[in-house]
């Protein structure tokens, strides 16, 4: 406002209106104003469009008959909802063994990392560990280290052991606090736990309270935020993932069903290559798609608010 | 008297740490440090494994030799166009994890569902799924096809890059799958700046541009850092990449030396990325 004073007396009046609609267009910050929030909607519906258009392809293309999906016309809403396809997907993945290998399979892991890396982040975050600064260097390694460097010999434990085709090699070691993505939890903890005031502790402690006490009866109970991050994440992640079990698990009756889809996506492209391409084959694969995901989708569906806060409250924060 | 007693509670101390650092070094070092240590071990070595045990042979550096020299199929025809499509996917990835997380943090209406919508990436964008999509054409932007972009692109750049770039475009949708996680880290990291801050810039008369240029992106500078990082990782160990879906149980050493070749050069991507980020944070500081 320096101009102001070489105006005439009715200058800042105007001034000041002109500066309210200048605000109240652009806004006093980035995320104010009409013209923002005009771009802001033109992005968000852009993305969630883009996000949310496979998932729809997904849900139409699953519940078409052979006419719908030969029929150009029919774009989004097939004439007929036929269950065909999710009936063949469903023998195909044999799905109640399948979804029982894989809920046994994501639940374990995610309860042990749950617990591990809590107990692994908590030491680095507030006990004296000797060579802390090195062990957490090795944190780091194996954060950046991809899985297969380590899965041949990984496989060779499994083998020796005779433990391949089941579960357990993928198990284990989330139970020490590795595994899938095991680092980032440890950071993820690590994180949360720094944060918590110094006062909790020492007040604990003047009251008698040891090492482990703290742990499981102040520390873990305020961790709630982390926890739940921490569960979904390693649950839905290890309910995805299927390099680890392609690896482990090579043994056709014992799939979870993220490695279901990939066996019969490989099997309807032989079947196209022999016989041509059949029209249902897409259907199906959408079918499966869906069976699959729809687990995650109803836990996140029921966490989803909490699951928010709780990122944001952690921080996930390195 | 007084003396020892310290020394005694600091040594309970260090123990109490051993203690609970235990289970994850004892995990390190069987599932890590011993496996890394082992594979590039094996990568020196012809290695036999049958029914019953698996035998050994030392021979030097000829896997490497072969890799990188003699048959470099895998290395040159499949990891360089990934590492140059790694090139543009790092950066659209993370400034569009930006700018959704900023636009998030807003209020609006409708501020939950596109939250909600926004999260199904983290959900779904992994394995299986995302292939699923790609085969199922979900991958593409409808305008490519239909003002010709990638004809547009091969003719003005060279072949080498071209080729990336259209296959960015083709699938930039899922490219933007890939950003659930930075999302989430931005969020998260969008919460430690105080609401005073941008107040105080407000007072001072600070416009929406200023604020973010000097509040917003200086404070967001070490989770960008921890998003690039966790964005090179997550796609150079994305199992649908070219390298990864190589490993052949019959070939131990020589897919031992091919991961080694392929962790190097992601240890060099990251090791440039770190140092550009010193230097920016060096000379940011400065200017401040």
């Amino acid at each position: 406002m320096i101009g102001v004073k070489f105006k005439t007396e009715h200058a800042p009046a105007l001034l000041n209106r002109l500066n309210k609609i200048r605000y109240a267009v652009l806004g006093r910050e980035a995320d104010k104003g009409l013209l923002f929030k005009l771009f802001i909607y033109l992005i968000l519906l852009d993305t969630a469009y883009i996000y949310l258009k496979p998932i729809l392809h997904m849900l139409t293309t699953m519940v078409k008959n052979a006419d719908d999906l030969l029929d150009p016309s029919v774009k989004w809403f097939p004439r007929v909802i036929y269950l065909g396809n999710l009936q063949e997907a469903w023998a195909w993945l044999k799905y109640p063994k399948a979804f029982g290998i894989s809920l046994t399979l994501s639940l374990s892991v995610a309860l042990l990392q749950t617990f591990s890396c809590a107990v692994t982040g908590f030491a680095f975050a507030r006990l004296k560990v000797p060579f802390k600064g090195l062990l957490f260097s090795f944190l780091l390694l194996t954060f950046i280290v991809p899985v297969q460097v380590t899965i041949l010999p990984n496989l060779i434990y499994a083998r020796e052991l005779g433990l391949l085709n089941t579960i357990y090699p993928i198990i284990v070691p989330a139970f020490f606090g590795l595994g899938l993505k095991g680092a980032l939890f440890v950071i993820i903890y690590r994180q949360f736990f720094s944060t918590q005031p110094k006062e909790l502790e020492e007040a604990a402690r003047i009251d008698g309270a040891g090492v482990f006490k703290i742990f499981i009866k102040v520390m873990l109970p305020l961790a709630k935020p982390a926890i739940l991050v921490v569960f979904l994440f390693s649950f839905i992640w290890t309910w995805n993932d299927f390099y680890l079990p392609s690896m482990y698990m090579t043994d056709i009756e014992t799939q979870p069903l993220s490695k279901g889809i990939s066996r019969i996506a490989t099997a309807l492209r032989q079947q196209a290559e022999q016989y041509g391409p059949s029209v249902t084959d897409e259907a199906i694969r959408m079918a499966t798609t869906f069976l699959m995901i729809v687990p995650p989708m109803i836990l996140y569906s029921f966490t989803q608010r909490w699951f928010v806060e709780g990122v944001e409250r952690t921080g996930l924060v390195e | 008297m007084k003396s020892r007693f310290r020394l005694k509670t600091s040594l309970v101390e260090y123990l109490e740490g051993a203690v609970f650092i235990a289970p994850w070094f004892i995990g390190f070092l069987v599932f890590m440090a011993f496996p890394l240590g082992y594979s590039l071990f094996m990568s020196f070595q012809k290695v036999t494994i049958t029914a019953t045990k698996t035998t050994t042979q030392f021979i030097g550096l000829t896997h490497y030799r072969r890799i990188l020299f003699e048959d470099g199929s895998i290395l040159y025809n499949q990891l360089l166009p990934f590492l140059r499509q790694a090139l543009f996917m790092i950066p659209i990835i993370v400034v569009f994890a930006l700018m959704i997380a900023i636009i998030l943090n807003q209020n609006f209406s409708g501020r939950t569902f596109f939250r909600a919508v926004f999260f199904l990436p983290v959900i779904l964008a992994t394995g299986e799924v995302v292939s699923e999509f790609l085969t199922a054409g979900e991958g593409d932007l409808g305008f490519m096809s239909k003002y010709n972009v990638s004809g547009l692109i091969k003719a003005n750049l060279s072949a080498t890059w071209s080729g990336p770039l259209t296959s960015i475009l083709d699938s930039f949708v899922l490219i933007l799958w890939y950003s659930g996680v930075q999302i989430l880290i931005f969020l998260g990291g969008r919460q430690t700046i105080s609401n005073s801050a941008y107040e105080a810039a407000r007072i001072d008369g600070a416009g929406p541009w200023e604020t973010f240029w000097k509040i917003t992106l200086p404070a967001m500078t070490p989770f960008i850092f921890l998003n690039v990082i966790y964005t090179i990782v997550d796609l150079f160990t994305f199992p649908t990449n070219p390298i990864l879906g190589r490993v052949r149980e019959s070939e131990y050493g020589e897919f031992s030396a091919l991961i080694w070749i392929y962790f190097l050069i992601i240890g060099f991507f990251l090791a440039i990325f770190f140092l550009i980020f010193a230097k920016a944070t060096k000379s940011q500081r400065g200017a401040a």
